[in-house]
Parts: structure tokens; C-alpha cells; sequence
């Protein structure tokens, strides 16, 4: 493989890659790359923060000890934070990057937020444990999760009421598309077959017998006595799924825009059993994939972005808060998603204030700059601090290590770095002007490029 | 060419020529934005207790409903016979007696959502409660009218989806200098300077340095501009404030800009609601006295209309822990010179008809608030906005 097409699959399947390891690469072939990246992703190793002393307090909890339940919640919501930076590091570290990078797709296509950090972590397990595996199983899997079970409302899915607000979206966002194949009539068939479908405290998956509506139920054209699994059944043998979800991955991986034909060869692949890691290795070991048109054109995430430059130069942040405010400046809270639509990606990532912004982090991260962060008015009454709120420069207290970037970056040269950190062709003028500042430290280079607009593409 | 026409053109002719240089070849005022008036946008973000700031006391509910929360007559400022403002809403009351606000009640939509997140974004997106808009219909306003992004400023450091639009966003900026010197960092300036337009394309990377020089000139812009007024107007020391006294100096220094949006936070008042309630909307009222107070001293006023909204209200009964929980409809706030219908646009909620939360059961569609101000106000067609026709109101 070219540098050029190492960079590539290791933007989209991962968050870029250094020059010293692309140096170390060369000389495999395509095949052989892609297998080591499945190689290295074998293995599911879940996220996890200290939860125990939460965990012990469910023992015996009196559930109308209502001043218990506040404070835990609050100890709760806390932790839900603590995952958030868990996971940032978790992607800055990894070696398991395809599927880090699956799972944050599937974080945005089965969107979901829960304050019971307890469940909300074991959610957040379920995608990295499913992310390369079978779908069928990861709708089965995610529709019996206590997060989603509450998130969609499920909970309040009762055979004398039922809450259609799960089949919806399950439906619309999660298998087939809007408005494909299924009508308002299907969506309510599908809600009576998840009927009772809970969860007990621990986050265990529950049936509740009676709530449950054991009738018969006629959906997309069949009959029967159906349960919530038989109803991702009959939704996964309809092509329509598979091509959904081939032109959610083609977009996420591959280009916004889609390639209908790419997304057919996909879509033949994908409905013949519904195996993610056939799918992934068929898209990252095509010609197409590899395409001019497809390298340097995709607009990072925030967490891609700032992800890649930690991979690049790593950093600590003294307060791990700001590293909070940072991703909702970007317009990316990790487990804190928009609606449950998820973020909408691309172009939408960008807007005069987050352009400045990403052109600005660099120097601000890694030389000291400053910047103004204040976070918005919460809705919760904090009169004191939203008093006390100043309108000023903060200086970020985060910790470059620039000597492991030398380390990894010794005898790399100029050329070398600008070729793994930047995927898009440079803009004539901004090349000229770059070249005028030619035969400087490495590290004010690599400043230099990450303040680049070309940088936010991978 | 018909008169309204005319003015419109001769009024932009004589705008440009004081258009510094920098902004020529860069199109900054066009005709749909250059009817002179001003939105401005006022969240009170948590929920205020609507009941509570605009009070029915005399209403025997009310009373039942909220037997250590109620207002008495003699904590309120007095308005009709049955009706009192909340005593933190001095300046209200003179607005109101001169024929200066408009309260609308009762204000909603449909099934209406209970979440913060959700429901600001309902009324962001001005969508149904089950739609999910990833526009905001002020964003939207930039699209129809082929605005420029520095039309619709929001003062906070990030942009709500409220300014976003399909292809334009408003800009944030709680601080014109700092935003300015922001975009003009040595290197980041070089790049802006040295960059090649004609390479320019339609992909993301052209996408990308078109954003670029967006920001550098809006920053440019806003901060050269806005500099040529200082407030004479002494503001209250708090947040709210100074955002409202940077939105006035952005009106007065004669600013393109024709909404603004703002926020004041933590009205989400649960447990001991009394102190708080009333501190927050004494910041609000004294806020908005020296903001007004301001733009009349310009004669900017008459052409500022003022919204104040909530995601949404908080419920009849009161909880156990002197506060209340989230509702649903609220009350509205229209300030301006050119109201239609000053004072009170409808009749107060009726406290015997809730819905099965107890909730208040909507009279007005936000909505339609919001296509009167767009089709009256700011002059473009509000069905191009909103995607769907909304009753006008004749309120301004």
C-alpha cells in the first residue's frame, strides 16, 4: 500500500496514524493490513470505571428513602462524567481501533443516554462487544438494555397502554430508515410485541409477564403470536435493513456521499447473514475504498479530531472538566448525545465558531494558548456560579509530553509528518506560504499543520 | 420598482458606502436584511414558573394548588383587577402601562415534552413535539433571506440550534475583542491572508476555508463596527447584564446584525422556589430596564422587538419541597414600540382544565408567535421558515 492509503484506513478506521509507524508498515500488502487491524480488535475489552461503592448501595436500598435516591442519583450522573473521560482516553490509547471506532459508530446510530451510570456503562459495553459482531444480535441485545429501555420509554410499554415510542425509532432510526417498508399500523403492531419488555434495578433484562401483550399481532405483512425478537426478525428480512445499514457505514467510513453501487455490492454482502466484520473487511479491502475521491474529504468528529491529536502529541489535562468543556464547544459530548437522532456529522460539525475554534486548539493545547470557555447558563439553579461567571481568558492547564512526539518522530522529516497528518491536498496559496516557513523545530511544524484547515479532514 | 422597494435599495446604497473596505467584494448587506428592525431573543432557560411571574390572584385554584407557593395580592405589582406581576417586574409593569408589552398566555403546542434538552429544542427548531429538526428556525430565517451568518448573534461562547441554519449558522460571541483577537492570531491570519480563493471548490475543504473567512471577516466586522459605541447606561454587575449591554451596543453602534439571542439560566427551581424565583427575575427586569433604557437613548427602541420565552412552564401543583416541577405552557413576552396588541393578548390559562399531568392545556402555538414576528417584523415569508402555515397573530 501507498502512505497515502495507510493514512487513510488508519483515519477511517481508526484516528490517523504517526509517521514513524507508517514508516514501519510499508511493504505489507492491502490484505495483510486489513487483517491485523481485525487481528488487533479480537479481543472485546470493556470500559470500565470504579463502580463498587454505587453497586454495594443497591443492597437492601429502601426505594422510598427518597433522599437516598437523590444523592445517589447525583453520586450517578458524576460517574456518567467520569465515563465520558474514561472513554477519551480509552480511544486515545487503544490498539484495538477498529473496534473503538465501530463502537463509537454504533454510539450514534443506537443513540442513547442514561444518568444510572451502572446501566449506562453496561450499555456502553454492549455496543464494543457487538460492534464487529452479528446484527441481529446487537438489536436484540440493545432492545433488552435497561438504558434504552428507558431512554425509548419502553418501561411505560404496558399491554393496557401501549408506548409506541421504542417500535418507532427502532424502526426508523435503528433498522430500516423513515418512512421505509412500514406504515403507522406496523409501528403499533411492533410496540404490542415489545410490550412488558424491562429491566430490574441491576440493569438485568426482565420480562414482565403480565404487562406483556401475547396476542397475535400482524406486522409488515405476517401473522402470529410475535415477541420483540421475532419482530427484529421479520424487520432483518427485509432488505431494506441491510441496505440502511450498509449506507449508514458507507457514510460514516467511507464518504457523505453516497455511492449507490459501492453501497449495493454492500448491501448483497451485509443481508446474507448480517456479519459486521464481513461487511468491514469486504468495504476496507475494496478498490473503491481507496478511491482519490474518497481520501482526505471527510470532515472529522471532534472526538476525531481532538483523539488525533493526542495520538499524535499526548496530553494530559490537569482538569479533567475542561476536557468536558472542550467537547461541548467542539459540539460533541461523548454519552451526552443531542436527541436521539444522534449527531448529524459532516458539514454540521462546522460553523464559523467551531472553524475558529479547531484552527485554534492546536496552539492552544499543545503551546499554550489561551482561550475563552465559558460554559452555558445550566438550567438547574446555580445562581452563585452563573453569578460569579466571568467573561475571561482561560488558559487550559493541560500537559503536552512532547518527548515521546520526538521520540516517536525521530529522523521523520518535514514532508514525513505533513504526509500522516494531513490526508487532503494542501490549498495552493497556504502550501506556498507554508514553505516559506520551511527548516523549523518539528514540533512548531506539526503545530503549524494541525492549525490547518486541511487538518479537520481525514 | 414600488416605494417600499425604493427605500429598501436607497437605504443600502447609503449603508455600503460606510461599509469599511475590508467588507467590499464581500456582500455584506443585502435587501431582505435591510429593513432596519431588530429581534431580539431572551431564553429563561430552566423553566420559569409562569404562574408565579404573571399571578391570577384571585383565582381559588391557584390558592388550593399552591398552599405555601402562592403570591398574595399584596407581594404583587398590581396590573387589572385579577392580575398582578410578580414584584422583581418593576420595569415590566411601566412597559406594560405604556402600552409596551404584550403578554401572551397560555403559550404551547401539542403534546408537549417535559425535558429541558427536548423541549428548548422544540422551541429552537419550532418543530411538532415528535419531530426532530436539526435546524433552528432563526438558522432558517438566514437561509430563506440569504443572510450572512454575523445576521444572527448569539452572545455565549457556543451556538445554540437555534442560529443553526441548513446552510448558513449564526455566529457566537459573548465578547467582540476577544473574538476578534481570536481570529486574528498571527498564524491563523497568514493562513486566511495567503490562501488561494480560485482553488476554492464546492468539497469540504473549500467548504472549510469559506467558514474560515467567514468567521476572520464577521470578527473583523463585529469588533470594528461595535467599537463605535459605548454605553452610557449603567447596567446592573451581573452576566445577564453585560450580555444584554454588548447586544445594545451592538444595536447602537449601528450593527447589520437583525436577531440576537440570549439566556438567563437556572430557573429550574424544584426546592425552594420563592428567593430564587425572585432574585432571577430581578435580574431579568433590571437587565432589560437598562437595556431598554439604552436603545431609547438611541432611538434604537422603536425598532427592537424584545421576545422573552421558556421551554417551558412548571406544573399547577405545587411539591412537596416548596417548588414545583416541570409543566407545560407558559406565558410570553412581547416588548417593543410597535406592538399591535399591547397588554394582554388572551385571556390567563384556565386552572380547571388541566390535562392528566396537571398540567396547563395550551391556548397559543408558539409557532404562530413565531410567524408573526417573521412575516410582520423581519419581512420574509414565514411558511418559507417555518415549513408549514401558522395563523398570524397581528401582535406586532
Amino acid at each position: 500500500m501507498t502512505v497515502s492509503e495507510i493514512v487513510h484506513l488508519y483515519n477511517r478506521v481508526g484516528f490517523g496514524i504517526s509517521a514513524k509507524k507508517v514508516q514501519s508498515l510499508q511493504g505489507l500488502s492491502r490484505v495483510e493490513f486489513v487483517s491485523q487491524l481485525f487481528e488487533a480488535s479480537q479481543k472485546v475489552e470493556p470500559l470500565t470505571i470504579n463502580l463498587t461503592e454505587l453497586r454495594n448501595s443497591l443492597n437492601g436500598l429502601n426505594l422510598k428513602d427518597r433522599k437516598k435516591i437523590r444523592s445517589l442519583i447525583k453520586d450517578s450522573v458524576k460517574k456518567v462524567h467520569e465515563l465520558n473521560i474514561a472513554w477519551l482516553y480509552k480511544l486515545g490509547t487503544t490498539e484495538q481501533l477498529l473496534r473503538e471506532k465501530m463502537t463509537l459508530f454504533w454510539a450514534n446510530h443506537f443513540v442513547c443516554h442514561d444518568k444510572n451510570i451502572l446501566h449506562f456503562e453496561q450499555y456502553n459495553n454492549t455496543l464494543r462487544t457487538h460492534a464487529l459482531g452479528n446484527f441481529k444480535e446487537f438489536v436484540i441485545a440493545i432492545s433488552k438494555e435497561a438504558s434504552m429501555i428507558k431512554y425509548l420509554n419502553n418501561k411505560q410499554n404496558k399491554k393496557q397502554k401501549p408506548n409506541e415510542n421504542f417500535a418507532r425509532e427502532l424502526l426508523e432510526l435503528f433498522t430500516l430508515g423513515r418512512d421505509k417498508e412500514y406504515t403507522e399500523k406496523d409501528i403499533k403492531e411492533a410496540a404490542r410485541a415489545f410490550t412488558g419488555w424491562n429491566h430490574d434495578l441491576r440493569g438485568n433484562f426482565r420480562l414482565r409477564r403480565f404487562q406483556h401483550d401475547y396476542g397475535q399481532k400482524t406486522f409488515l405483512g405476517k401473522t402470529g403470536n410475535f415477541d420483540g425478537s421475532d419482530i427484529i426478525d421479520i424487520i432483518l428480512q427485509q432488505k431494506q435493513c441491510a441496505q440502511f445499514i450498509c449506507e449508514n457505514i458507507y457514510r460514516y467510513f467511507v464518504n457523505d456521499k453516497i455511492d449507490a453501487s459501492c453501497v449495493s455490492e454492500m448491501t448483497d454482502i451485509f443481508y446474507k447473514d448480517y456479519n459486521i466484520e464481513n461487511l468491514m473487511r469486504f468495504v476496507l479491502t475494496s478498490d473503491w475504498f481507496y478511491d482519490q475521491k474518497n481520501i482526505g474529504t471527510k470532515i472529522k468528529s471532534p472526538v476525531e479530531f481532538l483523539i488525533g491529536m493526542h495520538r499524535v502529541v499526548p496530553m494530559k489535562f490537569e482538569k479533567e472538566r475542561e476536557l468536558v468543556y472542550l467537547q461541548k464547544l467542539l459540539g460533541q459530548h461523548l454519552l451526552f448525545p443531542p436527541n436521539v437522532a444522534g449527531w448529524k456529522g459532516g458539514r454540521n460539525w462546522i460553523n464559523p465558531n467551531t472553524m475558529m475554534l479547531r484552527l485554534r486548539l492546536p496552539s492552544v493545547l499543545l503551546a499554550n494558548g489561551e482561550i475563552a470557555l465559558d460554559e452555558k447558563g445550566e438550567f438547574e439553579d446555580d445562581f452563585q456560579r452563573f453569578n460569579n461567571k466571568q467573561n475571561r481568558q482561560r488558559r487550559l492547564k493541560v500537559t503536552p509530553d512532547w518527548n515521546a512526539f520526538y521520540k516517536n518522530h525521530k529522523n521523520i522529516t518535514e514532508t514525513q509528518l505533513q504526509q500522516s497528518l494531513l490526508a487532503s491536498p494542501i490549498n495552493k496559496g497556504t502550501e506556498t506560504y507554508l514553505e516559506k516557513l520551511a527548516n523549523q523545530d518539528l514540533k512548531e511544524t506539526c503545530i503549524q499543520l494541525m492549525s490547518l484547515p486541511e487538518y479537520q479532514l481525514c | 420598482m414600488n416605494r417600499r422597494d425604493f427605500i429598501k435599495q436607497a437605504s443600502l446604497a447609503s449603508t455600503a458606502m460606510f461599509l469599511p473596505k475590508f467588507v467590499s467584494g464581500f456582500n455584506l448587506i443585502d435587501s431582505a436584511v435591510a429593513t432596519g428592525k431588530k429581534l431580539v431573543i431572551i431564553q429563561l432557560s430552566g423553566g420559569n414558573d409562569g404562574l408565579n411571574t404573571v399571578v391570577p390572584f384571585r383565582n381559588d385554584i391557584y390558592f388550593e394548588k399552591r398552599p405555601s407557593l402562592a403570591q398574595q395580592k399584596s407581594n404583587l405589582i398590581g396590573i387589572t383587577d385579577d392580575i398582578g406581576f410578580h414584584e422583581s417586574l418593576i420595569a415590566h409593569s411601566d412597559l406594560y402601562h405604556n402600552g409596551e408589552l404584550c403578554v401572551v398566555n397560555n403559550v404551547g403546542y401539542p403534546n408537549p415534552n417535559r425535558s429541558h434538552f427536548r423541549a428548548t429544542d422544540i422551541w429552537h427548531t419550532a418543530s411538532d413535539a415528535n419531530e426532530y429538526l436539526q435546524s433552528g428556525w432563526v438558522g432558517r430565517y438566514l437561509d430563506v433571506t440569504k443572510s450572512k451568518s454575523l445576521d444572527a448573534i448569539e452572545v455565549d461562547d457556543t451556538l445554540s440550534l437555534l442560529l443553526k441554519g441548513e446552510q448558513t449558522d449564526g455566529i457566537a460571541t459573548k465578547n467582540p475583542k476577544l473574538f476578534f483577537r481570536t481570529t486574528h492570531a498571527p498564524y491563523f491570519k497568514k493562513v486566511v491572508q495567503h490562501h488561494d480563493d480560485a482553488h476554492l471548490s464546492e468539497h469540504n475543504l473549500g467548504y472549510l476555508y469559506k467558514t474560515m473567512v467567514t468567521a476572520s471577516n464577521s470578527a473583523k466586522y463585529l469588533y470594528e463596527t461595535s467599537k463605535t459605541y459605548a454605553s452610557k447606561i449603567e447596567y446592573p454587575n451581573n452576566e445577564f447584564a453585560k450580555q444584554l449591554k454588548q447586544v445594545a451596543q451592538f444595536i447602537n453602534s449601528g450593527l447589520q446584525t437583525k436577531v440576537y439571542y440570549t439566556s438567563l439560566g437556572g430557573f429550574d427551581t424544584h426546592a425552594n422556589q420563592v428567593n430564587k424565583q425572585k432574585r432571577l427575575l430581578k435580574v431579568y427586569d433590571e437587565a432589560i430596564a437598562a437595556f431598554i433604557k439604552d436603545l431609547k437613548q438611541q432611538d434604537s427602541f422603536k425598532d427592537t422587538l424584545i421576545m422573552t420565552f421558556s421551554e417551558f412552564g412548571r406544573r399547577v401543583q405545587q411539591n412537596a419541597a416548596n417548588g414545583t416541577d416541570h409543566g407545560t405552557a407558559n406565558q410570553v413576552f412581547l416588548i417593543g414600540k410597535q406592538l399591535k396588541k399591547a397588554g394582554f393578548y388572551n385571556a390567563m390559562p384556565n386552572l380547571s382544565n388541566l390535562d392528566e399531568n396537571g398540567d396547563l392545556k395550551f391556548d397559543v402555538d408558539f409557532r404562530k408567535i413565531y410567524a408573526s414576528i417573521l412575516n410582520n417584523w423581519l419581512d420574509v415569508d414565514a411558511t418559507k421558515v417555518m415549513r408549514s402555515s401558522f395563523i398570524d397573530m397581528k401582535i406586532v
